[in-house]
């Protein structure tokens, strides 16, 4: 018994706080991660991860901090809109993953935008 | 036909390890000293055989054998020969050798002196590891071999993905590896106390280097990940909160939890299933991340190429869990002992309450990486970022502080009125610290609690130095202590950094043209001029700015030969309180260039604290002689009367 106190106290309090913690802050900043297709079909509130691969019709402007392109995945697509530095492996052709909303005029505007490579440990395996 | 030979090099290990593992477990069941010594020379034997064929692959990688389709996939003439080396790890499959035969190493080296644990305990231990050895061998003969043919030799390979070709591929990935490889090693010793039915601390000890090593590794690795990412990736930060540092950062917070606690089982022999159980969970927690970095489960912007390997790793997974739980169940009434309790604020209660603190952010990160596939099966797949980590682990990191500060001037089993006094020292320091930067007109929450409790921290440990220096030769004979205080005060000074260089980041993006400077807080950089260079792989775009008496050149490498990849090279200056971090963003036509600008305060403490961090566990440490372990004379553990 007063192994459980000594114990199972402390442990039961911060495993409370730890509970509390995490559903606080997941509550908060959680966002949904979706593709294009899921996007068009219905708009959410709020920020989203939107996944697709970069199409031909990449605009560099501003020395390269600000970029326009359009991203597609199976069936739809979206114009995006970022303003930053690029990851280094960006280009037509690869997976990236935009963070931001889609605006009243259409237009996705990205806080980040990462590249996402699945292969990104090695360049592409020989196809035999 | 260097193919063949390592694949053979990998089946004979198989074998060997296999039987390693069926006679040691057999030697452990019959108590026979001289089947033990037997399955503990077939894992000599198959640790043998995988030295052999990594020796094979590293051959076949320096003579450019592209007959092999990891050599082919993995590196090119063109590639740097330290480069090509570092192709061993570089593919899932190396990695995967990599990791084999760090375990084949240091597991031997663990099994060498077993046998004065006892027949029981020393059987099991080699039977488990064995078992662990042959699970990656199978992985490595059947399922993922570095060896596989290609039907048709190609003239020149595909080459190293650019973001690696770097010096930081030469050291971060080996030592993460070897880190994650050392874990197994007192997880099987573990195991194999709780199989023999050996409450006693005789496994610790054993372990004791091995856990320090698998920490110190870890700790480098992440360190080195850090500073990787920081001068290369060219994003201005570190730590990114991708699952894949998420999956390194767990296993060591546990393991930097079970360093503490296993002193409470040495000193005071309390906590002893606490023990297991977190050297059992910081091995899971390596398989776990194993699993998701090479499956492809988790949206991650670095994982390996999707490969079979990840059912594997899951039932693997599944099958220590299952088998480490079932043993902890099995053995819960005979190790848990009752001695006089300790009062809550005591030497005792504060490692348990670190501990608990560790833990709960072990869980912090879990939910929060696991999370996309949680989340995915209930619907919607979610993600947290960064700010999710932030506000769930920083009260807690805030705690830990405080314990930082408090907990080394706790005696043990109660404290007292003397030194309840000494930690008036940290008390003056952190209040210092907070006047001071209220002074200065900080006024956001964050950086008033985090910077006052690691100047109590720093308090502590100097006070403590401060005391020991009139007697110097305790810090000989103690010197295992006086290490962990360095260590203590390592972190302090990496948390500093981190702190800082988290609060008071600034950055600005500015395109000039020649002569024109930008101000970033205070720092005055002026654009001279930009030029283009052909190297032997690669164009090298570069823009010369300077910057006090110094030039830097942030530039943009392209590689024709991968499709026109583009690879950023960031400058970066360090001065006494701050870093200038300039990236190169792109070149206009006009000759005007762009670039982002950041002033990152005390980045190098990071580094400073981090290698302070490993000074005090080398200096604690290395050349101590292990202490000899009681003798299975008293096989039997304590048991509770009832």
């Amino acid at each position: 018994m007063r192994l459980m106190l000594s114990w199972g106290l402390p442990a039961v309090v911060v495993a409370g706080c730890v509970g509390y913690l995490i559903y606080t802050a997941s509550g908060g900043s959680a966002e949904y991660y979706v593709t294009v297709s899921d996007l068009r079909a219905h708009t959410p509130t709020g920020d989203v991860r939107v996944a697709g691969v970069v199409q031909g019709d990449v605009q560099k402007s501003d020395g390269g901090l600000h970029v326009t392109f359009t991203e597609k995945d199976g069936t739809a697509s979206m114009p995006v809109d970022y303003t930053g530095s690029l990851p280094d492996i960006f280009q037509p052709g690869i997976t990236v993953v935009v963070e931001g909303r889609l605006g009243t005029d259409g237009v996705f505007h990205a806080r980040t935008l990462l590249a996402k490579c699945p292969s990104r440990f090695s360049t592409q395996p020989y196809t035999q | 036909m260097l193919g063949y030979l390592g694949a053979g090099a990998l089946l004979a290990g198989l074998v060997m390890g296999g039987f390693s593992s069926f006679l040691s477990f057999w030697a452990g069941w019959r108590e026979s000293e001289t089947l033990v010594r037997v399955g503990r020379r077939a894992f000599y034997a198959a640790a043998a055989m995988t030295v052999i064929a990594g020796v094979i692959l590293e051959v076949a990688l320096l003579t450019h054998d592209f007959s092999l389709a990891y050599v082919a996939e993995h590196t090119d003439l063109s590639t740097p020969v330290a480069l090509v080396a570092a192709g061993f790890y570089g593919g899932q499959e190396g990695s995967l050798l990599y990791w084999t035969l760090i375990l084949a190493i240091l597991g031997s080296a663990s099994l060498v002196a077993s046998a004065r644990l006892g027949t029981r305990l020393a059987a099991y231990a080699a039977g488990i590891l064995a078992a662990i050895f042959a699970f990656f061998l199978f992985v490595l003969a059947v399922v993922a071999s570095p060896f596989d043919l290609l039907s048709i030799t190609p003239p020149d390979g595909l080459g190293l993905n650019p973001v690696l070709r770097d010096g930081g591929m030469l050291i971060h990935p080996p030592v993460v590896l070897a880190g994650f490889a050392s874990f197994a090693i007192p997880f099987s010793f573990a195991c194999a106390a709780l199989l023999a039915g050996r409450a006693d601390s005789a496994w610790i000890m054993h372990t004791r280097r091995f856990a320090l090593l698998a920490w110190s590794l870890q700790s480098m690795g992440l360190l080195l990940g850090m500073w990787w990412a920081y001068h290369v990736l060219g994003w201005g930060g570190y730590w990114g909160w991708d699952p894949v540092e998420n999956v390194a950062l767990m296993p060591w917070l546990a393991t930097t939890a079970y360093l503490h606690s296993s002193q409470v089982q040495e000193q005071r022999g309390r906590l002893r299933a606490w023990n297991f159980g977190l050297v059992i969970t910081a091995f899971l927690l390596v398989v776990f991340g194993t699993f998701i970095v090479r499956s492809g489960v988790v949206p991650s912007v670095h994982t390996f190429a999707v490969s079979a390997i990840g059912p594997w790793f899951l039932g693997f997974l599944a099958v220590c869990m299952v088998f480490s739980a079932a043993l902890l169940a099995f053995r819960s009434g005979t190790i848990a002992v009752a001695k006089e309790a300790a009062a809550p604020i005591s030497r005792e209660g504060a490692f348990v309450l670190q501990n608990l603190l560790l833990i709960g952010v072990v869980a912090v990160v879990m939910w929060g990486t696991v999370l996309p596939l949680v989340s995915g099966l209930a619907g919607a797949q979610r993600v947290v970022g960064a700010p999710y980590y932030e506000r769930a682990a920083a009260p807690l990191f805030a705690v830990f502080l405080a314990l930082l500060a408090v907990g080394p001037l706790l005696p043990w089993r109660q404290a007292s009125g003397p030194t309840m006094r000494a930690l008036r020292w940290p008390a003056a320091a952190a209040v210092v610290a907070l006047v001071v930067m209220l002074v200065v007109g900080e006024r956001s929450i964050a950086p008033l609690v985090a910077i006052p409790l690691a100047a109590g921290a720093a308090a502590t440990v100097l006070s403590i130095f401060a005391r020991a220096i009139r007697k110097p030769q305790v810090f000989v004979r103690r010197r295992r202590r006086y290490g962990a205080y360095l260590a203590h005060l390592g972190l302090v000074v990496a948390v500093v950094g981190i702190a800082t260089s988290h609060f008071w980041q600034q950055e600005k993006d500015v395109t000039l043209a020649p002569g024109q400077q930008v101000t970033v807080a205070g720092y005055t950089l002026t654009y001279i001029g930009s030029d283009q260079r052909q190297l032997a792989d690669h164009t090298e775009f570069g823009a010369a700015m300077r910057f006090g008496d110094q030039i830097l050149e942030p530039s943009r490498a392209t590689y024709a030969g991968l499709g026109g990849q583009a690879l950023t090279h960031v400058a970066i200056t360090t001065t006494p309180v701050a870093d200038v971090y300039v990236v190169l963003a792109g070149t206009n036509g006009d000759g005007s260039a762009s670039f982002r600008v950041f002033v990152n305060p005390l980045v190098s403490w990071i580094w400073a604290g981090g290698a302070i961090i490993i000074l005090g566990v080398v200096l604690g440490n290395v050349g101590q002689k292990i202490p000899v372990p009681e003798l299975a004379r008293r096989r039997q553990p304590v048991t509770l009367p009832a």
